[in-house]
This record gives structure tokens, C-alpha cells and sequence, in this order.
């Protein structure tokens, strides 16, 4: 039996426990999507952290995490299951000559099972991860919308596995565009945005254990900072804390230019964003994020 | 036992979406109402949360959704629509587009008829600027068709090919069980084509007027035929039109984009506009692997190196960029606009689109282009 949670309350503090700092509003979705049921579909911007609200679910829970990546062309191969064909053939030679029948050699040893398949036929609690949803073609997601709805997959030579318990699954999608409304309507969806200054300091802090309470407060400062330029990519939560991991890792205590300029490279990946940066705005946002904690 | 009260107002309050203009269907109220089953009700901000994640499923929808909500539960007179219902706006014939008198310089129609083109030719050579609002009929359905054609790409996907390159297992092995695991006929699968992405952007400022119409009739084809475009509309601001485009009806579609242009046939600031469509949809990666067309005249009021900036951009991104412009339909003409002019190196192909003729070369591009191609 997976983890129940009795509230939003219990829910998030399993989430902290497992260093996943979630707003409310996180929670809330999380919490409501296992209570009714439903596949929760998470929407913001890059690196807000969408990947890792599932991770920490599924580690929260104590679930096993199957992740599905998609990607233009997947299909049901590497998505739901194979057939193993070398062993088949192998078995068939090894046979005598015609001893093998189609029932057999069409059999469970001789399936390829793909995330989710793995996810539906678990027995174990997991959290099916189906990540960046928007990147997979348009019949891969009007199959996802069978499977979501009935938690069952058909496969033609064994017949219908239906899920023993429905897995949580959580999708995630960076909007390249929109999904269909069907498939939307099967889910709860939240959007993520980015955190405010008090509750990125306080994620840092929780994901780089050893991080300077200042430094910290001054790196997020100046992240946050940053967001507010005009920029190709602005950075997200991810880039923060990559960040202040290397800043730590430096052993340094406090933000300066010259610090900013030799690892804006964590913060900043288009070289366009990175030049605007150090030539019109570094020096202010730093005193800025300075400002912040001294 | 659920509260009365409750399922009442969380009725009243889809009614309220839906004037909003989403969309909340019977089975999205049934989860409100089961998620504020499992909330603390007196804590506004589970309600909140527990509303806006069942009731709204996109993203633009969340600012219709938190005034209504402030309305609702605040208890705030109820505000209006979020769109504004705007006065169903006609179109403004243009020049072009108005009845010319018959004798004025038609001279070149009269001599190619005499000599023996059927009409449709004529009117495909025929420039949109001096079509009349009977020909501009005429040659709509010949548009419509010319838009048909997309480009296609190779998916990674199989499907069953006698001439195909790569084995299909599943069938050799099912194919070989009668044989004792001999494999006596081979069978073969290869990569389907789909339909590549495409964005199409179109200059609907001032001096693009004479074409407007008819390069947006071109826009609603491609749009119809099928998913995986995208249209956008604009001049000193971009605006997107596939929802409004998606109409069926060329007539409705097009009078719906015009309605929903704010700056039809205002000034052009390209590189705003493209930076503007790069910001929003390009970092959503949009344009990744698409193919882009942008049909404007490259007439630029902001600065051009904006323009080649923001051209760079996106042509890193996309797959091809095509640009179409119907002063290129005159022998005479030289991109020496300062907009045009820095966006061509960033061009994979520089076509006219003033006539129906050029509309269909367009249309015969889209559907071939396979590769980059130099400006």
C-alpha cells in the first residue's frame, strides 16, 4: 500500500522530508491528484522544477519512479512493450521442428516491458513520470489518453493487463504546444511559476546542505534579479542551485563581480543572454543581491 | 453528505468561467466538488488551488480565472467577459480592393485574352494590388488550393514497405515459426513522412494592405490542412490567429483575424515582432525544426538591426526560413529596405507572393523543401 496522506499539511512536510520544498499550491495539486485519482499535469518554464516534483513524490512515497522521456517519433516499442525477437528466433531454433507454438513463443519471457507497461503491471507502488508530453507526436498522445483513462494496455497476443493499482502519474509538459483538450480533461493541472525571493533562498538552502546562509540569500537575490532583465532564456530554479553549488564549492562567502563573472556560465546558457549581462546590468545586480544580506 | 451550499456555488461559479469564455464541462465541476470534498474549506487558499487545478486546463485561461474568483469569493459584483465583446468590425475595403473603373490602364487584361489565355491565367498573373472584388472571389478557391501543400519530414516511426530498409522483426519472426526459425521471406519496414512544422507570420501593416487579404486567405488554407501550424498576425505588435484562422469559412475566418488584430494596417516594427514571437513561442521551441515563412514587404519604422538580431534567432532555430515579399513580384525591385535588408542573409528562400502564380511557387516550395538552402 503506498503512503496516504490525511492532509495538504502531511503531504508537503513527506515532501520536505524528502528536500522538495513545495508551495502550497503544489501540494495541493499533488495531494489532490492522489486523492481523486487523476494524472496531475504540470506546466511552467524550464527548470521551475516540474521533473523534480515527481522525483521527490515517488521518494516521498517510497514509490518506485518510472520515468517516460518522450521525444518526436516515440512509439509504442519504447514506450509500452516489445517482443524480444533474437531470443524468439533462438528459441525456435533450439526447438524441435515444430514444437513451438505461437502461445509460447508469444509469451511473457518473451516481452520487452517499456515504462508503461512496467507502470501498469507494477505491483509495487510507483510514480509514473511521462516527462515533456508536448515533445511526443500527436498518436502517441491519443494512446495516452487510452491509458490514462482505463489504466489498462491490450496486447494482442496476451490480452489485457489491467493495473492491480493505479499508479500516480504525473506529466509534465514545457508547452512547445498545446495538448489536446481530451487529454487535458483527464487531468489536474497546475502551473508552476517561479518561486518568490524568501522560498528560492529557502530551496537553495535545503538543496545545497553547507551553503553559506548569506551566500545563499545573495544568490538568489540575484537570480531573481536576472529574471527581470530582458533575456533569450531566463534561469530557472534548477540554474540557481547549480549555482550556489558551485559558489559553495568555491568555498566562497559572499557575492562580488568578479566571482559573478567567472561562473555566470551555470546561470546563464546562451552566450547572447550571458554578454548582455556582464556588459549592461552584472554590476547593479550584484550590489543588488548584495543588499539583500549582508 | 455534501454541503448544499457548496455544490451551488461551485455551479454558480463554472456558469461564471464559462461567460469567461473557458471551457467547464460537467466532468470538471464533479472534481471541484470532490477535491473541496478533501480540503479545508475555511482556508481560502486550498479552495483556491483546488479550484484552479480542476477547473482551468491552460495556461491563458489562469488570469480570466483569478478575477472570477476574487469576484466570487470575495463577493465583488461580478465582473464581465474577460474578452471584450469588440463591434464585429468589416474588413475596410481598400483601394485596392474597391470597383476601378473599366478603362483604367486594363490594357495588359484585354491583350493577353486577345491572345487566347484562358482566364484563370490571367488572373494568376494578375497582381492582388489591382485585382477587383469579383476577381478577388474568383481566385480565392485557386488560393485556397495553392495553400493546401506542406512540407513534410521523415518521422521515426515504421510502417510495413516492401522496398524499406529496415527488417520488421515482428513479422519475420511470426513469418519464420512454420519454418523452424529459417527466415525464407524477409519483411521490411521504412520511415513514414509527416507533416513538418509550420509557422507563418504576416505583415498586416499599412503598406502591406493591397495583400493582406489575400496572402491571409493563402494562411487560412495552410492552417486548414491540417495540425502543426501555427499563425501569427503583425505590425507594431504580434498577435496569434490560428484559433481564429481554424474557422472553416475563408470569409468568417478572415474577418475574424481582422477583428482580432488590434493594429491592422497601423505601422510595422518587424524586429519588435519578431522578437516579441522569439520571446514567447521560440523559447517554447515553436520553432525548432519548422519551417518558418514570414510574408511582409520589409519595411521597417523601428531599427534594422533589430531585425537581423532577432532574424539570427530564429533561423538558428528553425529548419528553413522563408521569406515572401510582394514588392519582389516587380522586375525592378532591390531589397534595399533597411528591415529587408538585414533580415535576407538570415533567408533561406526569397520569394514574391503579389499574385495567385507566385502563391502557388510558394505553396510548390513548402511542399518540397527538404533541406537548408542558401539565401
Amino acid at each position: 500500500m503506498s503512503t496516504h496522506y490525511d492532509s495538504i499539511d502531511e503531504l508537503s512536510q513527506a515532501l520536505l522530508d524528502a528536500s522538495y520544498l513545495p508551495d502550497r499550491g503544489l501540494a495541493t495539486a499533488l495531494f489532490l491528484s492522489l486523492e481523486l485519482e487523476k494524472p496531475l499535469l504540470l506546466e511552467g518554464e524550464a527548470g521551475v522544477g516540474k521533473t523534480e516534483a515527481a522525483k521527490a513524490l515517488a521518494r516521498a512515497q517510497g514509490a518506485r519512479l518510472i520515468r517516460l522521456q518522450c521525444y518526436e517519433g516515440l512509439d509504442v516499442a519504447h514506450a509500452v512493450y516489445e517482443w524480444n525477437y533474437s531470443r524468439q528466433l533462438l528459441h525456435i531454433r533450439a526447438a524441435q521442428e515444430g514444437a513451438v507454438s505461437e502461445e509460447e513463443l508469444f509469451g511473457p519471457e518473451f516481452l520487452i516491458r517499456r515504462p508503461l507497461l512496467e507502470a501498469i503491471a507494477s505491483e509495487e507502488p510507483v510514480v509514473l513520470l511521462i516527462d515533456e508530453i508536448d515533445r511526443a507526436d500527436d498518436e502517441f498522445e491519443a494512446f495516452l489518453l487510452e491509458v490514462l483513462s482505463d489504466f489498462q494496455i491490450t496486447i494482442p497476443e496476451i490480452g489485457t493487463i489491467q493495473a492491480a493499482r493505479k499508479p500516480a502519474v504525473v506529466l509534465t509538459s514545457n508547452r512547445t504546444r498545446e495538448l489536446h483538450d481530451a487529454l487535458k480533461r483527464r487531468c489536474l493541472f497546475h502551473w508552476i511559476g517561479h518561486p518568490a525571493l524568501e522560498r528560492e533562498i529557502e530551496i537553495v538552502r535545503l538543496r545545497v546542505p553547507g551553503v553559506p546562509e548569506r551566500l545563499a540569500a545573495q544568490a538568489a537575490a540575484f537570480v531573481q534579479g536576472l529574471r527581470t532583465l530582458d533575456l533569450a532564456k531566463p534561469p530557472g530554479v534548477a540554474e540557481t542551485i547549480d549555482w550556489a553549488q558551485a559558489l559553495a564549492a568555491l568555498g566562497r562567502q559572499e557575492l562580488d563581480a568578479e566571482l559573478v563573472e567567472s561562473t555566470l556560465g551555470s546561470v546563464l546558457k546562451y552566450h547572447e543572454d550571458f554578454e548582455t549581462v556582464r556588459d549592461a546590468a552584472l554590476a547593479r545586480l550584484v550590489e543588488e543581491a548584495r543588499a539583500v544580506a549582508r | 453528505m455534501r454541503d448544499r451550499a457548496v455544490v451551488r456555488h461551485v455551479v454558480t461559479f463554472g456558469r461564471i468561467l464559462r461567460e469567461a469564455g473557458l471551457e467547464v464541462g460537467p466532468q470538471r465541476l464533479q472534481d471541484a466538488l470532490n477535491g473541496l470534498d478533501r480540503v479545508e474549506l475555511a482556508r481560502r487558499d486550498d479552495v483556491y488551488w483546488t479550484l484552479r487545478q480542476t477547473l482551468v486546463a491552460r495556461v491563458d485561461d489562469l488570469a480570466a480565472f483569478d478575477s472570477a474568483f476574487t469576484a466570487w469569493f470575495e463577493r465583488a459584483p461580478v465582473r464581465p467577459p474577460m474578452r471584450a465583446v469588440e463591434q464585429p468590425q468589416p474588413i475596410r475595403p481598400s483601394v485596392a480592393f474597391g470597383e476601378r473603373p473599366k478603362d483604367d490602364g486594363s490594357a495588359p487584361d484585354g491583350e493577353l485574352q486577345s491572345k487566347g489565355w484562358s482566364a484563370e491565367e490571367v488572373l494568376r498573373q494578375k497582381d492582388f494590388a489591382s485585382l477587383s472584388p469579383g476577381e478577388l472571389e474568383q481566385v480565392k478557391k485557386l488560393i485556397a488550393r495553392a495553400g493546401a501543400c506542406r512540407p513534410e519530414r521523415r518521422s521515426r516511426r515504421l510502417r510495413p514497405h516492401p522496398r524499406g530498409r529496415e527488417l520488421d522483426l515482428r513479422r519475420l519472426v511470426r513469418g519464420s515459426l512454420s519454418t523452424g526459425g529459417d527466415v525464407i521471406e524477409r519483411s521490411f519496414r521504412r520511415r513514414k513522412t509527416v507533416p513538418r512544422k509550420l509557422v507563418l507570420l504576416c505583415d498586416v501593416s499599412g503598406s502591406m494592405e493591397a495583400y493582406t487579404r489575400a496572402l491571409l486567405l493563402f494562411v487560412h488554407a495552410v492552417v486548414g490542412s491540417g495540425r502543426g501550424v501555427e499563425a501569427f498576425a503583425f505590425g507594431t505588435r504580434l498577435t496569434r490567429l490560428t484559433p481564429e484562422l481554424a474557422e472553416r469559412d475563408p470569409e468568417k475566418a478572415v474577418a475574424a483575424a481582422a477583428r482580432r488584430v488590434v493594429d491592422w494596417t497601423g505601422g510595422t516594427r518587424i524586429g519588435a515582432s519578431l522578437k516579441a514571437f522569439n520571446d514567447e513561442w521560440g523559447r517554447r521551441a515553436l520553432t525548432r525544426g519548422a519551417v518558418i515563412v514570414i510574408a511582409s514587404d520589409g519595411w521597417e519604422r523601428g531599427e534594422a538591426a533589430l531585425v537581423g538580431q532577432e532574424m539570427a534567432r530564429l533561423a538558428r532555430a528553425a529548419y528553413a526560413v522563408v521569406w515572401v515579399n510582394p514588392l519582389k513580384g516587380s522586375p525592378e525591385y532591390q531589397p534595399l529596405a533597411g528591415g529587408m535588408r538585414a533580415a535576407l542573409p538570415y533567408v533561406d528562400r526569397f520569394l514574391p507572393g503579389h499574385n495567385l502564380a507566385s502563391l502557388e511557387g510558394l505553396g510548390e516550395v513548402l511542399a518540397g523543401i527538404e533541406r537548408r538552402h542558401a539565401a
